[in-house]
Order: C-alpha cells, then structure tokens, then sequence
C-alpha cells in the first residue's frame, strides 16, 4: 500500500492488514500542556485493546484524535489505513464511541436516542432499523425503560444506553472510554460479556482503571503515563515480565550455602531474599529460562538441611505490572 | 461494517452534508414536535398582536375620552404599524436571541455537541441544522404569522385590505432583522465560551444600535440598526428619508457573514 502524508506535519505509514489503528508521533498539547507526546500505537484487528493509564495521562486525548474531535498537534494516525484527520467522517461511519460520562439530549427517550443514532448510519428499512433498536435494548437489559426520558436515567443505566449507542451501527471498531466506570460489578460482567462477543467481528480499543478487566478479556495493552507510551504487547508478555523470569522459592532451614551455590551459576542474575513467618523466600532472577528450570530446585535440595515448601515461576498481576511501570518512569 | 450490516440501507450523504438530514430532523422536532409551535405562536400573539389590537381599537376609546384630543387627528392604522414592524421588530430580535442563545452553546456545555460529532456528521452540517430549522421556525411563527394576523387586525381597522407589496416588503425587512440576530446569536454560541458573553454581545448589538443609530448618521445605514425606524414607513408606502435598500442588502450581508465565520470557527473547535 502507498504511504501517507499528512498535513500537519509529514508523517508517512505504511499501514497494514493485520493493524486498525496506528499512530505515529501522534502529538497533542493544551496551551503549554503537552498532553500527548509522540504517541506510537498499533492496534490489531479484531483484538481488544486494554489502554491502561492513571488519570491525566493521555488517553481520552488520544481516543478524540482518533475520532476528530479534537485535531493533531503532531504527527497522525491512520484507522485501516484512512487519515485520522483527513477521513474522519468515513472512519466514525465504521466507529462506535462510548465517552467516558455519556450525555445525551434530555428531551429524548432512551429508543428515540437509540433511533436519532442509527439514523446518521442508516436510511432504512425501517423495521430492519426498529429490530435492531429492540436489539440494542435487550443487549443491554433497558427494554423495560426504553421509553423514560433519558433525563431521569441513572448513572448506570446512562453507561448500558452509551454502550448500546456505540453498538448500534455495527461496528467494525469500538472506542470505548471507561466502559465499566459507572457500572455495578454485574454490568461490569455484561459489558465484558458484550465484549467477548464482539470481538469475533470487531476491534474494540478501551481505556480502563479495573485492570482486573484488562487481564480477563483483553488480549493486548498499552500503558500510557505523562502522555507517554511505556508500554505496549500482548497481555501474557507484560505479565511474564518482558526482560526478566523469576522464580520464586520458599524455604525452611538454613539457606546460606544453598544461596552461594545458586547465586554461582552463570544463568541466575540475582537473589532477592526476604523472611516470612520462620521461612526464607527467594525470588530468583534468571537469563536462562530452560537452566533453571531443569536445575534450580535441584541445586537448592542437594542440601539436606532445606525443606522446600513453595517453587514457582512467578506471574505478575497487571495491577503490580502497571504500578511498577508507571513508579519506574515517575523516579525517571 | 459488521456482520448484519449488508441487511441495512446505508445513509447517502457525503461531505458537507454529512449528518445534515438527521440533524435537521432534531431541530424541526424542538419546534414541530412539541409544543413549542403552539407556546410560541399564543406567546407572539398576545406580545405583538396584542399590542396591535390595543393600539388600533382600545386607543381610539381611550383618545375619544379624552376631551382635549379628536380622535379624527390620530392615524391609529399608522400607529399600528408602528407597533409591529417597530416594536415588534425589536422584540422579536429579543425573543430570537433567548430562543437561541442555547443551540450551540447549551449542547456544547453539555457534551452532547461531543457525541453528536463522534458520529459521521460534518461540522457543516451541524451548524447549518440549527440555522435552517429555527430560522423557518422564527420565520413562520414569529415573523409570518404575526404579520399576516397583523395585515388581518390593521385591513380591518382601516375599513379595507391594505397593500399588498409595500406590507410584504417590510414584512422581508422585518424578517431580515430578526435573522441577523439569529445569526448573531449562532455565531456567538460557536465563538464565546459563556452565556453571558453571547447574551452581552446580542443584546449589546439590538440595544446598543438603538442608540448608536442616531450617533453614527449614514453609517447606520450599513447596519440593521435603523431597519425598526424605517420599516413602518416602508410597509405604508410612504417616502422614506434614507435609502431602506441599503440597510437590507447590509443586513442580509451580515446575515452571511455571520454564518460563514460561525461555520469557519465551529471547524477548528476542539472537543
């Protein structure tokens, strides 16, 4: 495919099949603000996309580029391959959008918001259109409200009609901002649920701060702090750790001579030991993942003395993967 | 688009026109479909045909009580003009900028400017919605047909139909004014962060010009500012001692101008 170039600043992409977003240098600031700095994303179809950040660092910036609201200060981006600012109108016709606290026209009913929408997508059939509205409703458990003013709508039930607005035109990618912010942990399920779903078809690109959502659907992250990208690859490898494996041992007895003859061996990088209830636990750094395997804990029961009560590989939780990252870049 | 979507009629709009048919849509329904024709029509009627039923048939009483004045001296069909297309022209510029104020502004302020662009809806389109659909709405509701209830009361007042084209000509010049104000006021709500800084400069603009018509001389004319003054005149047929065509053809100049610029801001606006 031919590159691009953009207006704003020349920036040429070669975008490809297997990618639905992709940004380069993708640069926003606020007056003397710089909320996004020199952003590199590349989203992968059909994958749901967990874009994890603490407040402030960029991330409703970037989801308002991708849909033109708000314009590029730097650098561009492309959704299958069309400008982000040049084709917006063309990308938001395949883009469903939930906002981070969904507003509509209060005058309006939760079906006739739901009909206003479909209609800037759809001329008809009408009952194709009326089906799909009765659809939405029932996907998102509002039917029984779906003709109150959405005036009197609570917080929740204004999250489920935004999810269902976003849905209703089929879309071939969802941005969603804080899908389950406002949500109970039941409709926290459902909109999960209703991602799952969708991901057969579609590319669902969220932020969140529930990083317990992120590590139960989504398949790739990126983590965003200062505006700044630290982090993006598929979950399993975040919480593997990218550079390093450890293992974890815990132990009862004296550990000291099996601690020197471990800390010898050329694939073990270093041992940090703590004491918890009368045992000693170790987290092992290694550089060769099959080495260790095949001889740590043999190396630490060669001594008689030791009573082994834990081995294991060490998995990170994203949330610990995430603080670290974000306190890494914070002590620079 | 996903799996179901072959089963659907796709929207046939491209560029500006993005989003412009729904759009116009939503802001017919704030005047068609709701009570709001009906509110504003009683509303226009009592304000301005009100005014014109007192001065062309309570005001005769009044001045035939009055032993010093002759009822005969007094051209009360006169005055009634006077009523519509001079005070009424002012009112309606007022009525026009509190309808609108908050078209832009209030869906700005509440976000729901934000989702409607998140969708496939030009910018365009989205300001020209609000410009076509309340500008027919102010047209008909209080320009039309107070004035046609008005040519009504004064034909009847006068004892016969009145002239047609010079009451329609200053029925247009009447509808010219309270158009500038709409713009104005459209224009504002894309430009101005607050309520209070649209409502500081539309009304600044009517009620400032009032007075500033009479300090500006002939400059005037390039505004709509002596529009209320000379309209009675023009709608009686009467001469008129300055050239009305100017301050028409400037005032519908304004009018564009207006739309123009709000259509240029509202496309760099950020959300």
């Amino acid at each position: 495919m031919a590159g691009r170039i953009y207006a704003r600043k020349t920036v040429v992409m070669q975008p490809f099949d297997g990618v639905a977003i992709q940004t380069e240098g993708l640069g926003k600031s606020f007056g003397h603000v710089q909320a996004l700095k020199s952003l590199d994303l590349a989203v992968p179809r059909n994958s749901i996309f967990g874009f994890l950040g603490p407040n402030g660092a960029g991330k409703t910036t970037t989801m308002k580029l991708l849909l033109g609201l708000i314009h590029p200060g730097s650098g561009g981006g492309t959704i299958w391959g069309q400008d982000i600012v040049r084709d917006s109108i063309a990308i938001r016709s395949r883009v469903g959008y939930l906002p981070q606290q969904p507003r509509f026209i209060d005058g309006m009913t939760g079906r006739e918001t739901l009909d206003f929408t479909a209609r800037f997508f759809f001329a008809g059939p009408e009952g194709r259109i009326e089906a799909r509205i009765e659809e939405m409703l029932e996907l998102v458990g509002l039917s029984d409200k779906a003709d109150r003013p959405v005036k009197g709508f609570s917080g929740g039930e204004r999250q489920r009609l935004g999810l269902a607005l976003a849905q209703i035109n089929d879309p071939d990618l969802l941005i969603l901002d804080e899908p389950a912010a406002a949500l109970d942990p039941i409709g926290r399920q459902d909109v999960l649920a209703v991602m799952e779903r969708l991901r057969e078809h579609a590319t669902i690109f969220y932020s969140t701060h529930i990083l317990d959502d992120v590590q139960q659907v989504s398949d790739t992250v990126a983590i965003l702090n200062r505006g700044e990208l630290v982090a993006q690859g598929p979950v399993e490898q975040l919480l593997n750790g990218s550079d390093k494996v450890v293992y974890q041992v815990v132990m009862e007895g004296d550990t000291g001579s099996a601690r020197a003859r471990v800390a010898g061996q050329p694939w073990v990088a270093g041992i940090d030991e703590t004491q918890r209830d009368g045992a000693t636990a170790w987290q092992v750094s290694v550089t060769d993942e099959q080495a260790a395997k095949a001889q740590l804990l043999r190396l630490v029961l060669s001594d008689g003395q030791i009573v082994v009560t834990e081995f294991s590989r060490k998995t990170y939780e994203l949330e610990e993967v995430f603080m670290n990252i974000v306190k890494e870049e914070a002590h620079g | 688009m996903g799996s179901n979507a072959g089963e659907f009629q796709r929207v046939s709009e491209r560029g500006w026109r993005n989003g412009l048919a729904n759009l116009l849509r939503k802001e017919n329904r704030t005047w068609w479909g709701s009570r709001r024709w009906l509110t504003q029509s009683l509303l226009w009627l009592v304000v301005v045909n009100g005014l014109v039923a007192l001065a062309l048939f309570a005001l005769p009483l009044a001045v035939e009580m009055d032993p010093n004045q002759n009822v005969e001296d007094v051209d009360f069909v006169a005055i009634g003009f006077q009523v519509l297309f001079q005070i009424g022209a002012i009112g309606m510029a007022v009525g026009v900028i509190i309808l609108a104020q908050g078209l832009v502004i209030g869906e700005r302020q509440s976000g729901v400017t934000e989702w409607i662009l998140a969708k496939p809806v030009s910018r365009a389109a989205y300001i020209l919605s609000k410009l076509i659909a309340h500008g027919i709405g102010v047209l008909v509701i209080l320009v039309g047909l107070q004035s046609g209830v008005a040519y009504g009361l004064l034909s009847l007042a006068s004892g016969d139909l009145l002239p047609l084209p010079s009451f329609i000509a200053g029925v247009a010049g009447l509808a010219l004014h309270t158009l500038f104000y709409l713009t104005l006021t459209l224009m504002m709500g894309v430009f101005a962060e607050s309520r209070d800084k649209l409502l500081g400069v539309a009304l600044g603009t009517l009620l400032g010009g009032l007075v500033l018509s009479s300090i500006v001389g002939r400059l005037a004319l390039v505004t709509p500012w002596l529009l209320p003054t000379l309209l009675p005149m023009l709608a009686l047929g009467e001469p008129l001692p300055l050239p009305i065509s100017w301050s028409m053809i400037a005032t519908a100049a304004w009018c564009v101008v207006f739309v123009v610029a709000a259509l240029w801001k509202f496309e760099r606006v950020e959300f």
